[in-house]
C-alpha cells in the first residue's frame, strides 16, 4: 500500500469520499480514530473536552468496538469532520494519547494530514474490500480492515466513569464559591435554612427525590433530600458544611449537572451538555452515585421558608388612629454662604444709578456677547438675564439659578435647604415669573413679559435709507454652439479656386 | 440666388462666435464674397457695433482699459476662414457628391483667408483674440433619432418634426452627443487651417488650449509676455483656483512649447524673456502658499505633481517648468530669481523651499541637461575683471 502526498490545489483523489476543504486539506465527512484500549479513547475525550466543546461532535459521534482481520480488538471513535481546524485539534490530541486518525466518508478512510504532508494523503491503490469488512483505514504502509463488534454510546461511557478526588479540591476561591448546591438531609434542612438566612447568604431551596428505575429500591423509604442553591457562600461556612455529615456540597458543571466539591469528572461535563436530557439535572456524588433530578430545578427563596411562630390565643387587634391637621411650622428663609461648587451666573441685578456704566459696557462689548440677553427695569434695579454665562457684565449683584426663574446671589444659598420645588411652591413662584432673592432679604418677582431684548434697548432707532444694488460683475459668457444650416444641393457648384496670393511676411 | 450680405454673416456667425450662441455655418465663402463684404462693412454699422461691444467685454477681462476695436477686413477674413474650416465638417461636405477636388478648393480658400500677416501690434492681437477666444470651446450637438424601424443622425441640425412625431407609438428616442474641438477642428482637413489661424492669435494660444490644438510657437508669442499687463493676465488665467494638477496643466503646456523652442534657433532675447516669464510663474506658486503655517514646509503642490509615484503621469513640460529656476541659476543667475524676492521674507522662504523640493524630486541630472540646453542659447556676460584679464592675456 502506498500513500501519496497531496499537492496544493489538487482536487482529484483516488480515495473515495474525500475532497479538499477551503484550505486545500483533504477531508472526508468523518474522521475515525483508532485506539488500542478504551482508556486511550477516554483520554482523548478528556483532553478534547478540556480544550473545546464536545457538543459539536456529539451529533455524529460513534464509539465502536472493532476487530481486525488478525483478531485483535481496537476501540474506534468516529467523529464528524466539521472543519479542518477541529480535525487538526482532534488529530493532535489523538497522536498525543497514542492513537491514529484517518479521514473518509463511508468505507475507506485515509490517513489525516501530518507535518510531512500538510495537505493530507491520498491512497493510490485502493483494492476491493472483503465483504466481511465494515470499513478500511489506509496508513503509511498498511491498509487495515475492521469489523464492527458493538457500539458504546457516549452517554453510557460518561456515566460509567467515576468522578475522581482532586487533591486540594475543597479549597474554592471566591469565583468558584459564586454558586454552589447543597444536598441537605431532610432532618437538617430547617436548621440549615435558618443558619443561611441568619448569615445573609442568598439561597434558594427545593425538595427533590431522585428518580429510580430499580425494582429493588425501597419505595417506602423516602430518599429525597433538600437541594439548596447558595450564592457567594463564605469560605468558613463552606468548610463547616464540608465537614458536617448529612450535608454534601456540589459545584455546577454546566446547566444540567453538578459534581461534588473536591471531585472532578474525567470528562468536562460542561463541554458535553447535550448528553443530558433537557428535563433532568444530574448530581454526581462520590462513590459513583448519580442522581437524576427532574429539571430544570425549581427552587424557592429561603427567606420565605423560615419558621413562622403564631400565637393564636393572643390575637393582636389593630388599634385605629385618626389623622389630624398638621400644625404650621413657620421658618424664616435666609440667605447663607453656599457650601457647594459655584453655579453658573445667569443674571445680574444692577443698581439704577449704574445704568450709564451698563450702557458704556454695552457699546464696548461685541454684539455676539450680547446676543440673547434680556433686561427688565424695576424699582429695585436693572435685572439683566443672559442666555449663556453672564459674567461678561461686571456690574451689580451676580445671580445664579436655583430652579428655572428662581435667582439667588452668587455664592449664596437659601436656608433652610429645602428642595427647589418646595421653595418655589412656598414663594408662589411659577412659570412666567422671575423671582430674585437679594442680600437685603427682600425677594421680589418680575413678570417675564417685562423683559426686553438687551440689544434693542441699547441701540437707538435709526432711519436707514434703502439703496439699490448695481451688479458690475462681468456676465458669464454663453457657450458658442455650431448649428449647420441647410445649404442646398448645388451650394458647391461653381466654387472658385482659392486666390493665389503669396503669404505676407511676419510683421514686426 | 440672392447674394448674402455681410450683415447676415456678422449676425449669424461672427456675433455668436464672440458672445456665444448659435454659430450658423452655411455654404463656404469664396474669396470674391469676402472682398465684396469688405466694401459692405460700412453698411453694417449696427451689427459691427454689436460685435465690437462683445469683443470689448472679452478684452475687459484681460486688460484694464480695452482698446477701441473696429471690425475690419483682417478680422473678416479670419472669421471667413474659420467658417470655411467649419464647413469641412458640415454634413453636406461629407456627402459622396463632394469630390476631393472641391474639398481641396475649400481648404485652400480657408487657408488663404486665415493667412493674414502676423502682427505684434497689441491692439490687433487683442482684437483677434477677442474674435477667436471661443475657438477651443466650440461645440456641436449631434442628435441621433431612432424610431421603431430605423435611425437617422443629424450633425448640428435639428431633426425634422416628422421624425420625432408620435413619440410613444413610434418609440422615438433622441440621443444627443456633444462634439468638441477634437472632432470639429482637429481633424486632418481642418487642422492646417486652424494651425495657421492660431499663429495669427498667439494670445488665444497662451490663454487657452486644447490637447488637440497645435502647441504655442513661442517666437510669435514672446512679445506678449514682455507686456506686464498681458503677462499678468496670462499668468492669472494659467493658474486657476483649482486642484494642484489643474494649476500646473497650463504652465506645463507652455513649458513644453518652450522645450520645442530650445530645439530651434530662437533669438537669445526671446529665450531670456520666456525663461524669465516662467521664473515669475513659479513664483506665483510660492505666492499661493504664503499662508502656510511653516514658511519652510514642503509644498503640497510640488509634492502632488512631482511625486515619484506619479512620475509617469506628469504632463509634458512639467519637469522643465520646475527645473528651470535651478537650471537658470547655473547658467545665468540674474534671471533665475524674480527681482525683489528678498524683500519679502516669507516669499523668499517659500521660494527656497520650492527650489529645494523640486531639486530633490527631479534630480540633478535633469537640471544639468536643461542647463546645458539653455547654455546653447544664452551668452552669459563675463565679469569685468575677468574680461580685463582676458584682454591682457590676448
Amino acid at each position: 500500500m502506498a500513500l501519496e502526498h497531496v499537492a496544493q490545489g489538487q482536487t482529484r483523489f483516488f480515495t473515495p469520499g474525500v475532497a479538499p476543504d477551503p484550505r486545500g486539506i483533504v477531508l472526508g465527512r468523518y474522521c475515525v480514530m483508532t485506539f488500542a484500549t478504551l482508556e486511550g479513547a477516554v483520554s482523548w475525550f478528556r483532553l478534547y473536552a478540556s480544550e473545546a466543546s464536545l457538543d459539536e461532535l456529539l451529533a455524529n459521534l460513534a464509539i465502536t468496538k472493532c476487530r481486525t482481520a488478525l483478531g485483535s480488538r481496537e476501540i474506534v471513535v468516529q467523529i464528524p469532520a466539521v472543519s479542518s481546524y477541529a480535525v487538526d485539534r482532534a488529530a493532535r490530541l489523538c497522536r498525543l494519547v497514542g492513537g491514529a486518525i484517518y479521514t473518509g466518508t463511508a468505507k475507506h478512510f485515509v490517513k489525516y494530514r501530518d507535518d510531512r504532508s500538510p495537505y493530507g494523503y491520498d491512497a493510490v491503490d485502493i483494492g476491493t474490500m472483503p465483504a466481511t469488512t465494515d470499513f478500511m483505514v489506509h496508513g503509511d504502509d498498511f491498509a487495515q480492515g475492521y469489523v464492527r463488534e458493538g457500539d458504546l454510546p457516549f452517554s453510557r461511557l460518561l456515566f460509567r466513569l467515576s468522578i475522581r478526588k482532586l487533591p486540594g479540591g475543597e479549597q474554592l476561591d471566591a469565583e468558584a464559591r459564586g454558586e454552589l448546591y447543597l444536598a441537605v438531609a431532610r432532618g437538617l434542612s430547617d436548621g440549615i435554612i435558618r443558619y443561611l438566612w441568619r448569615n445573609r447568604v442568598e439561597a434558594h431551596a427545593g425538595l427533590f427525590t431522585p428518580g429510580s428505575t430499580s425494582a429493588f429500591d425501597d419505595h417506602a423509604r423516602d430518599r429525597g433530600y433538600m437541594l439548596i442553591r447558595v450564592r457567594a457562600l463564605p469560605e468558613r461556612i463552606l468548610a463547616l458544611f464540608l465537614g458536617t455529615p448529612g450535608i454534601d456540597v456540589f459545584r455546577p458543571a454546566g446547566a444540567s449537572a453538578a459534581v461534588a466539591v473536591g471531585y472532578e469528572h474525567p470528562i468536562d461535563l460542561a463541554s458535553c451538555s447535550t448528553v443530558f436530557p433537557a428535563d433532568t439535572f444530574h448530581v454526581f456524588w462520590p462513590s459513583d452515585r448519580v442522581d437524576v433530578l427532574p429539571g430544570p430545578i425549581a427552587l424557592s427563596d429561603i427567606a420565605d421558608l423560615t419558621r413562622v411562630d403564631l400565637e393564636l390565643e393572643r390575637p393582636k387587634d389593630p388599634k385605629p388612629h385618626r389623622g389630624g391637621g398638621v400644625d404650621a411650622i413657620g421658618v424664616e428663609l435666609k440667605l447663607a454662604a453656599s457650601m457647594g461648587p459655584p453655579r453658573r451666573v445667569v443674571a445680574t441685578l444692577i443698581p439704577l444709578h449704574h445704568g450709564s456704566r451698563l450702557k458704556r459696557i454695552l457699546f464696548a462689548l461685541p454684539p455676539v456677547s450680547l446676543r440673547g440677553h434680556r433686561i427688565a427695569t424695576t424699582d429695585r434695579g436693572l435685572l439683566v438675564i443672559g442666555s449663556e454665562n453672564l459674567d461678561v457684565i461686571p456690574l451689580g449683584q451676580l445671580l445664579c439659578e436655583l430652579t428655572p426663574g428662581l435667582l439667588v446671589p452668587l455664592g449664596m444659598d437659601v436656608v433652610p435647604r429645602v428642595s427647589a420645588d418646595v421653595l418655589a411652591r412656598a414663594l408662589g413662584h411659577q412659570a412666567g415669573l422671575v423671582t430674585v432673592f437679594t442680600t437685603d432679604g427682600r425677594p421680589f418677582q418680575v413678570s417675564e413679559a417685562a423683559f426686553a431684548s438687551l440689544e434693542r434697548r441699547a441701540l437707538a432707532k435709526l432711519e436707514i435709507e434703502q439703496v439699490g444694488l448695481e451688479d458690475f460683475a462681468a456676465a458669464s459668457p454663453a457657450e458658442a454652439q455650431i448649428v449647420n444650416d441647410a445649404v442646398g444641393r448645388f451650394a458647391l457648384w461653381g466654387f472658385p479656386d482659392a486666390p493665389d496670393h503669396k503669404l505676407l511676411p511676419p510683421g514686426k | 440666388m440672392a447674394r448674402a450680405h455681410v450683415r447676415d454673416f456678422l449676425t449669424r456667425f461672427v456675433q455668436p462666435l464672440v458672445a456665444g450662441g448659435e454659430v450658423h455655418v452655411g455654404a463656404p465663402i469664396p474669396g470674391t464674397d469676402v472682398e465684396r463684404w469688405e466694401h459692405e462693412l460700412s453698411d453694417a454699422s449696427v451689427e459691427l457695433v454689436a460685435v465690437d461691444d462683445a469683443r470689448t467685454q472679452v478684452a475687459a477681462m484681460l486688460v484694464g482699459r480695452p482698446p477701441a476695436f473696429v471690425f475690419d477686413a483682417d478680422e473678416l477674413a479670419l472669421a471667413a476662414g474659420l467658417h470655411n474650416a467649419l464647413f469641412l465638417v458640415h454634413p453636406r461636405a461629407e456627402e459622396w457628391s463632394v469630390s476631393d477636388r472641391v474639398r481641396r478648393k475649400i481648404i485652400d480658400t480657408a487657408l488663404a483667408h486665415v493667412s493674414r500677416p502676423l502682427t505684434h501690434d497689441l491692439t490687433r492681437v487683442i482684437a483677434r483674440h477677442a474674435l477667436l477666444h471661443n475657438l477651443f470651446h466650440l461645440t456641436r450637438s449631434d442628435v441621433t433619432v431612432s424610431w421603431w424601424t430605423g435611425r437617422a443622425r443629424f450633425q448640428g441640425q435639428r431633426p425634422p418634426a416628422r421624425l420625432t412625431a408620435w413619440r410613444g407609438m413610434r418609440r422615438v428616442r433622441e440621443d444627443i452627443t456633444l462634439v468638441d474641438f477634437d472632432e470639429l477642428l482637429a481633424v486632418p482637413d481642418t487642422a492646417p487651417v486652424i494651425a495657421t489661424l492660431l499663429r495669427r492669435t498667439p494670445l488665444t494660444q497662451l490663454l487657452d488650449a486644447h490637447p488637440g490644438a497645435p502647441p504655442v510657437h513661442w517666437e510669435d508669442a514672446v512679445f506678449l509676455v514682455r507686456n506686464a499687463e498681458l503677462a499678468r493676465a496670462i499668468v492669472y488665467r494659467l493658474v486657476p483656483d483649482a486642484g494642484p494638477r489643474e494649476q500646473v496643466a497650463g504652465p506645463a503646456r507652455l513649458a513644453a512649447a518652450f522645450e520645442q523652442m530650445l530645439e530651434r534657433a530662437p533669438d537669445e532675447a526671446d529665450v531670456r524673456a520666456v525663461a524669465a516669464f516662467f521664473v515669475h510663474l513659479t513664483a506665483v506658486f510660492c505666492f499661493g502658499e504664503l499662508g502656510l503655517r511653516e514658511p519652510a514646509a514642503k509644498s503640497p503642490l510640488i509634492s502632488t505633481v512631482l511625486s515619484a509615484e506619479t512620475a509617469g503621469q506628469r504632463p509634458r513640460g512639467l519637469a522643465t517648468l520646475f527645473a528651470l529656476p535651478a537650471a537658470l541659476a547655473r547658467v545665468d543667475p540674474r534671471i533665475a530669481t524674480p527681482p525683489g524676492l528678498a524683500q519679502v521674507p516669507n516669499m523668499l522662504a517659500r521660494w527656497r523651499a520650492h527650489r529645494a523640493q523640486a531639486q530633490e524630486l527631479l534630480g540633478d541630472a535633469l537640471i544639468d541637461a536643461l542647463a546645458e540646453r539653455l547654455r546653447r542659447h544664452l551668452r552669459v556676460a563675463r565679469a569685468p575683471a575677468e574680461d580685463g584679464s582676458a584682454a591682457a592675456s590676448t
